[in-house]
């Protein structure tokens, strides 16, 4: 993302935050913005990303459906008398390799029901990802596979 | 009349989940077994807190309390980290079971793991 | 009228937020071992924080502490995820292992696998 539009969200974050739209508030906005970014800007490097806005919003409708149906299905396992868990820790080959889309991706499939990442390898190629029912994993990969990691795909390339 | 009754009945039940939440968390913290566990608890404590205080936002209409809820998620989420961390450098505590359930034979694996580990 | 039915929005959002932190709490203390745990942590419980934060939101009707609670609540859903990660991986780095009902575990074959290499 080029610094332009970092600066634009982290102003409406900061709107949003403080809760007054008003042309004082939105210049403090960006001067904090623009601030907070020179402080950090060793560690990002600024690359031809491009953004879909529409592939990111339905990105984001996905995310949020599967964080309730998530929510719902952690909620029916804990009051069912017996749980039948099969838990594991799985391996996932990315095919994403930017650290943005690895952190994305990694965050989504946290919070998508039965999956919880644990870690990367060191060499950006592996996501071992920890599922309460890892009796299929070749399912579960794929699952990952064609869903998040297809959007994403789709909203940043 | 009847939306101030379904309000107060509403939080009167949220706060009645959420004590009950409060003592399951804080049992969890206490018995254990090791201290991941007391971290993800103590993490959920923090959960439970935040929703206490969105109830008695709404019950004392003094909506200042939902900046405190923002900020007690800030520091709750720096305090998982900086626990996280501690667990890293720390490693496992020589009294801990590895698993709530483990044989003697588990124990003997994790025991040569733990010693290639420093090996590396 | 629009009382009743704001009221009823709130209400219904408290409750449904106290039973998934209720039922967040009751799966850490049922739940086998410590990944197994962060599940019910970190989905149910985000979740029913969130909800009752955006339910204080709506119960302001103003619309400066409304755009505030979401802030949080995405906060929250950005922020828990994160934490989940960062104690699982070092738990597992530590060498907590996962319960005896565990079937597999790659990350411990991998790295097994990588000992033996050196």
């Amino acid at each position: 993302m080029r610094p332009a539009v970092i600066i634009a969200v982290f102003t409406l974050v900061w709107l949003a935050v403080s809760g007054s739209f008003t042309i004082p508030n939105l210049v403090l906005g960006i001067a904090a913005a623009a601030l907070s970014l020179l402080l950090v800007r060793g560690h990002i490097q600024p690359d031809g990303r491009r953004l879909r806005p529409l592939k990111a919003l339905s990105l984001l409708a996905l995310f949020l459906r599967e964080l309730a149906l998530s929510a719902w299905k952690v909620a029916v396992l804990v009051v069912r008398p017996k749980m039948d868990l099969k838990p594991g820790i799985f391996a996932f080959p990315l095919t994403v390799d930017r650290d943005f889309e690895i952190t994305l991706l990694a965050n989504l499939i946290t919070l998508t029901p039965g999956t919880l990442s644990v870690d990367v390898s060191e060499d950006r190629k592996t996501l071992y990802v920890h599922a309460l029912d890892c009796s299929d994993p070749a399912g579960a990969r794929r699952d990952i596979a064609n869903g998040f990691e297809k959007k994403i795909l789709e909203a940043f390339r | 009349m009847g939306a101030q009754m379904i309000l107060s009945v509403a939080c009167g039940i949220a706060l009645l989940l959420m004590c009950a939440a409060f003592f399951l968390a804080a049992w969890r913290v206490i018995k254990g077994p090791t201290l991941p566990d007391r971290i993800v608890a103590l993490d959920t404590l923090t959960a439970i807190a935040i929703g206490f205080i969105a109830v008695i936002a709404i019950r004392t209409g003094f909506n200042l309390y939902i900046d405190i809820a923002i900020a007690l998620g800030l520091v709750g989420f720096l305090a998982t980290v900086a626990f996280a961390r501690f667990v890293l450098s720390q490693g496992m505590q020589p009294g801990e079971a590895a698993a709530p359930e483990e044989t003697a034979a588990d124990a003997r694996a994790r025991r040569g793991g733990g010693h290639a580990r420093r090996l590396r | 009228m629009l009382d009743l039915v704001l009221a009823l929005v709130v209400g219904v959002m408290l409750v449904a937020g106290g039973v998934f932190t209720f039922l967040a709490a009751l799966g850490i203390l049922r739940l086998p071992d410590v990944y197994t745990r962060m599940h019910a942590a970190s989905k149910a419980g985000t979740v029913g924080s969130g909800l009752m934060l955006l339910a204080a939101g709506i119960h302001s009707l103003d619309i400066a502490i409304f755009t505030r609670a979401l802030a949080g609540f995405v906060f929250f859903v950005l922020t828990a995820p994160v934490a989940a990660h960062l104690v699982a991986k070092a738990a597992h780095a530590a060498g907590y292992r996962l319960s005896r009902l565990a079937v597999m575990d790659d990350m411990r074959a991998s790295r097994k696998h990588a000992a033996k290499k050196r």
